[in-house]
């Protein structure tokens, strides 16, 4: 160890290398150690062990937290911080990550790609997460964000015999070499109004400028559209929906579940830190667009007859409902945030999971009418996408109604009536739709007999992901606690 | 602190300057005549302006793609370079943990037979 | 107070185990669900002699922690009024599950674990006393009556089924949002300390405040009431359901909404709900003469049926809005004799379709002459309906005239005429239908009650005279709770609430 990487910078960078050790260890192993085909679904084990390996370090380092009774460490003199908020976001995309593995392997065999870059894209993207949650400079933030969205357009892309998956691939990664353009630009000027690429010191700088600063509102505006972008926040939402279509549905829950948790990471990060001077200035704004992704997310959900591009539509809502804790902005909304990207993560990969099982060689299976029917085929699929669906449209006793209601709690809490009738009178909204697929899955009936696909990894990542929205709906209580504890300050 | 631009400033009216004035005297003092072929920019070779579809094969865009990667690759060694006194043997451990990853990743474009041409 | 408990745990539990029975035994679903809801129904009778009818406070309650961090607790117990509606309920469920004995044909196991989940929703709804927990119940008790209607309805059941649910969400997210603003103010759900703190002074709403409070309360329950411009959710609701859906439905669930108006609305909001009587009063006389007259017309029984509902839910929102005892008492009253005449009418109704396969009451006529004894149960249960002296719903119609026209004369003299109404369409349809020549098609179709039709119906008849003579055994419990909320109208006592821990959350003060 040297000055230049102590043995702190070391603890707080395990879980990064780690993962960045498996990822690339994954690729090798692909063609050295598995070089039939058939054998590529041994690699999930070894990103799982990866995973596994990480969690350890994770939970040390939640350990090391609670035993110093200190709030965070800083390393590599204030380019990365693990605190509370950072491990809380860690958990969320391991979990992400190991389930996304999971499935990943049988979705692929099935429709005639499965290659083993896959997992090693899972573990880099991971990788990526890890710097956006824990990051605390500019520079580390902005890799982070690359690393995690240049595995997300090569996954979006995956399926490279297929139109719809390439289209996917290079609409996102236009619009997101676009949005991180904006995002540098903002950087480069929050940089000149501050000379520091460290957050800390940027809100200093940005507090003593004020926040009606011409630049300051530059920077301001340019990096909201890099981030809002990335949460697919109205209106820069487009990529979603055909993105969200086209990439395979593995990978698709991933995109909504892992990058959107990531960056959300982020976005709390820029906003609850170096942007808090000029909170008067983005609560409109965030405002506006949070009720704009509300309005356009559920209205355009409803007419939707693919079931990915509904649950894309729908996931664009939700980024409005996680920003209006932002907005709050109490701790009761900060908390709110938390919990609802922790649920939102579990319910909405739930969902995309279901549609994943559907997929069959011949048949894409991601049509509302491909579902008609689905209780009699498989039961257990039909009641776990029910239990999905009322949790994302937030009703009790599932994980979405206690997101929902921290939203709406933090909301009225700091007076934004208007907003907190708004977001609830959309709850009622969202049901409709979300209902059409229950509604197809129940009550239509069978027209397709051919079974479901299953396999050992899809009944694990099912198993975990309807137990926890079933869970946090019903004792909420320890994460609320380690949602409470991981509150950004 | 503007006088400390000064020498950069009149290096950059020299460098306007000297092209325009070399392109000025040649001008009067060569012979002009105009022909279709001697107007083109390259008088030999593919041709300048074609169908912005034209194909070409997906190797290229590889191949192209390996030589950026490597070659941003010296353009990172060289700052590790100047400085690899200070930096003792930390650096040259940073270094080497930099060129394996690209070394995995070269192996892995290899074993993908990205390098083979037919 | 282990009792109460298991009415909640018993039906949760006999949910799960359903999901377990194999698919292809649709005889096993029959019986287990049978067994389970006889032995709800049982546990819940055993309540009764726990119960102390004199004390109009809350009893056999349990309050533990929930969730810690907004203090919201599982914090339930029963008074005079709510005990009856908890008996109700697991009364008509076992009645349920055997009028689907044969009815239900095709996926009879969901159908019977989606009933044990609904009867777990409305027995949460009407025992929880922390708002938090009402609205969890309230919420629970949606989704399975959607599956009812929407899986085993008529033609149109999707349409109903979603009409049914968006209605009751639309209006019940606003009364979430108006619960965390009180919770805001007040930092607990517990409706015993929400009260207390009203009571004391401790907690003070502004006029416009408490106005706009009353109204998303309000709203939400009239939607389920349901209350005249609110109702259009029910006939279509009413008519697609299959039989055991349309009696929870008329039976119980509508009664979630007449709940929440006295045990919410009026002691939460007593200001606010005087202030607005006047045009509730008016829209609930509006809703009697309306549902009567619009039931006349119509030529499908069930929606007949479902309009009389109308009809005589607005009799319980007069009593209720009339702020007098005897208002109070036979509304309360009024909300069980519904749920068992109506309940019953629907279930004939449901026997008859099951037979004749039609709803149309043109189908019908002479049904007397093949099937004497189902003719002279729904003589009985017609009378009982229109409100017969020394059957039930003449004691609730009775009281309810009687509270309302102590409050304003003019009320009594406009709702009276609903019951005369009511006699007109019930007996007009009792005289369509089996009286007259029997057509050879109702010959043919149309036979006896079976045992296990009788095993249902006579349950609901013997009520329905007891209701009717001996009032007494319900009156007093019910009138000592109703007292305590009238006291509360007239800013008397503070509503004591036994055993009420410190619940309060630490987290109002952390936010700002």
């Amino acid at each position: 160890m040297s000055q230049y990487y102590t043995s702190v910078d070391h603890f707080v960078l395990v879980p990064a290398i780690l993962l960045a050790l498996f990822g690339c260890a994954v690729l090798l192993f692909d063609f050295l150690l598995f070089p039939e085909p058939r054998q590529r679904k041994y690699l999930v084990w070894f990103v799982a062990l990866g995973l596994v390996f990480t969690g350890g370090a994770l939970w040390r380092q939640q350990h090391f937290l609670s035993v110093q009774k200190i709030d965070s460490i800083t390393a590599f003199g204030g380019t990365l911080t693990i605190d509370g908020f950072a491990l809380f976001f860690n958990w969320i995309f391991l979990a992400a990550s190991l389930i996304v593995a999971l499935i990943s392997y049988k979705y692929l065999e099935t429709a005639g790609e499965h290659q083993g870059e896959i997992y090693g894209l899972i573990l880099l993207a991971n990788c990526g997460m890890f710097f956006l949650a824990a990051g605390t400079d500019l520079i580390t933030l902005f890799i982070g964000l690359e690393l995690m969205a240049l595995c997300f357009y090569v996954m979006v892309g995956f399926l490279r015999g297929d139109r719809r998956s390439n289209e996917a691939a290079v609409k996102y990664l236009l619009l997101g070499a676009f949005s991180s353009g904006f995002l540098v630009y903002g950087f480069s000027v929050l940089y000149g109004l501050s000379g520091s690429t460290k957050l800390a010191a940027i809100r200093m700088a940005l507090e003593s400028r004020g926040a009606s600063d011409p630049l300051v509102i530059l920077a301001l505006v340019t990096v909201s559209v890099g981030l809002l972008f990335k949460i697919s926040a109205v209106p820069f939402h487009m990529w979603a929906p055909d993105a969200y279509e086209g990439a395979p549905t593995t990978v698709t829950a991933y995109l909504a579940a892992g990058s959107k948790a990531a960056s959300f990471a982020f976005l709390m990060r820029m906003f609850m830190g170096p942007l808090a001077p000029s909170r008067e200035l983005w609560e409109p704004l965030l405002a506006v667009v949070a009720v704009a992704s509300m309005t356009v997310g559920n209205f355009a959900a409803i007419t939707q007859s693919n079931v990915k591009r509904l649950l894309a539509y729908s996931s664009i809502s939700h980024a409005g409902y996680i920003l209006l804790g932002l907005i709050a902005g109490n701790d009761t909304g900060v908390q709110g945030v938390l919990v609802y990207v922790l649920v939102y993560v579990f319910m909405t990969m739930g969902a995309f999971l279901v549609v994943a099982a559907l997929r069959r060689k011949e048949m894409l299976g991601e049509d509302l009418e491909d579902m008609a029917g689905l209780v009699h085929k498989s039961p257990g699929y039909a009641f776990l996408m029910l239990i999905f669906l009322l949790s994302l449209a937030g009703i009790p006793p599932t994980a979405g109604f206690i997101g929902k209601y921290f939203i709406f709690l933090s909301l009225i809490q700091t007076g934004h009536y208007v907003l907190a009738v708004i977001a609830t009178l959309y709850v009622a909204v969202a049901i409709y739709y979300y209902f059409r697929i229950v509604r197809s899955m129940f009550i239509s009936p069978l027209t397709d007999r051919a079974p479901a696909a299953t396999s050992l990894g899809l009944k694990l990542a099912l198993a975990v992901t309807g137990l926890m929205t079933l869970l946090i709906g019903i004792y909420p209580e320890p994460f609320l606690s380690l949602a409470q504890n991981s509150l950004l300050r | 602190m503007p006088e400390g631009y000064l020498p950069i400033f009149i290096y950059l009216i020299c460098a306007i300057l000297f092209p325009i004035v070399l392109l000025g005297l040649a001008k009067l003092v060569r012979p002009s005549l105009p022909g279709q072929v001697k107007s083109e920019a390259y008088e030999c070779g593919i041709q300048a302006a074609s169908n912005a579809r034209g194909r070409y094969t997906v190797r290229f865009y590889i191949i192209a793609i390996l030589f950026v990667i490597f070659d941003v690759e010296t353009i990172f060694l060289y700052p590790w370079a100047v400085r690899h006194q200070k930096l003792g043997w930390f650096g040259v451990a940073e270094v080497t943990v930099f060129l394996l990853i690209l070394i995995v990743g070269y192996i892995w474009a290899y074993r993908k037979g990205a390098l083979e041409w037919v | 107070m282990i009792l109460l408990n298991l009415c909640l745990a018993l039906p949760a539990a006999a949910f799960l185990l359903l999901l377990l029975v194999p698919r292809s035994r649709p005889g096993w679903s029959r019986w287990s669900a049978l067994a389970a809801s006889l032995v709800i129904f049982a546990v819940s009778l055993a309540l009764l002699a726990e119960f102390d009818g004199s004390n109009g406070g809350f009893q056999l309650e349990t309050n533990i922690p929930w969730i810690s961090a907004p203090s919201i607790r599982y914090h339930v117990g029963v008074d005079g009024m709510s005990l009856w509606l908890v008996l109700l309920t697991t009364f008509l469920t076992p009645v349920a599950v055997l009028i689907s004995w044969r009815h239900i044909a095709a996926r009879v196991k969901e159908f019977y674990a989606f009933l044990l989940l609904l009867e777990l929703g409305l027995i949460g709804v009407f025992v929880a006393l922390d708002l938090f927990l009402f609205y969890v119940f309230w919420e629970v008790s949606l989704v399975p009556m959607y599956f009812l209607i929407g899986i085993w309805g008529h033609e149109r059941r999707i349409y109903a089924a979603v009409k049914f649910f968006l209605y009751t969400m639309a209006g019940s997210v606003l009364m979430l949002a108006a619960m965390i603003y009180l919770y805001n103010l007040a930092g607990t759900f517990d409706y015993g300390l929400l009260m207390a703190d009203l009571v004391s002074g401790r907690m003070q709403l502004g006029a416009r405040q408490e106005s706009l409070l009353f109204l998303a309360f309000f709203v939400a329950f009239a939607i389920k009431v349901p209350l005249v411009p609110f109702h259009t959710w029910l006939p279509d609701a009413h008519v697609e359901a299959p039989t055991a859906g349309s009696v929870i439905l008329a039976s119980v669930m509508l009664k979630m909404g007449c709940y929440g108006l006295i045990r919410f609305c009026l002691p939460l909001f007593p200001t606010a709900s005087r202030g607005n009587a006047p045009w509730i009063v008016l829209l609930a006389i509006v809703g009697i003469i309306y549902g009567a007259l619009v039931a006349m017309v119509q030529p499908n029984m069930k929606k007949l049926v479902a309009y009389s509902s109308v009809s005589h839910l607005g009799f319980v929102v007069l009593g209720v809005f009339s702020f007098t005892q005897l208002g109070l008492d036979g509304a309360v009253y009024q909300m069980l004799n519904h749920g068992i005449s109506t309940g019953a009418l629907f279930m004939l109704v449901g026997y008859m379709y099951e037979r004749r396969h039609s709803l149309e009451i043109s189908a019908y006529g002479g049904v007397a002459t093949p099937a004497p004894m189902l003719a002279s149960v729904f003589m009985i249960t017609s009378l009982a309906s229109l409100g017969l002296p020394s059957l039930n719903n003449f004691v609730g119609e009775f009281l309810v005239l009687q509270g309302a026209a102590q409050a304003n004369f003019t009320w009594a003299v406009f709702a009276a005429i609903g019951v005369i109404l009511s006699a007109c369409y019930l007996l007009w349809l009792y005289q369509r239908t089996f009286l007259g020549e029997a057509s050879d098609e109702v010959k043919s179709h149309m036979f006896d009650l079976v045992p296990r039709e009788w095993a249902a119906t006579l349950p609901m008849i013997v009520l329905m005279v007891w209701m009717g003579v001996a009032a007494q055994t319900f009156l007093p419990s019910i009138g000592a709770a109703n007292a305590r909320i009238l006291d509360r109208m007239q800013q008397g006592v503070v509503m004591d609430v036994k055993n009420t821990m410190p619940a309060r959350g630490t987290e109002v003060a952390r936010a700002r």
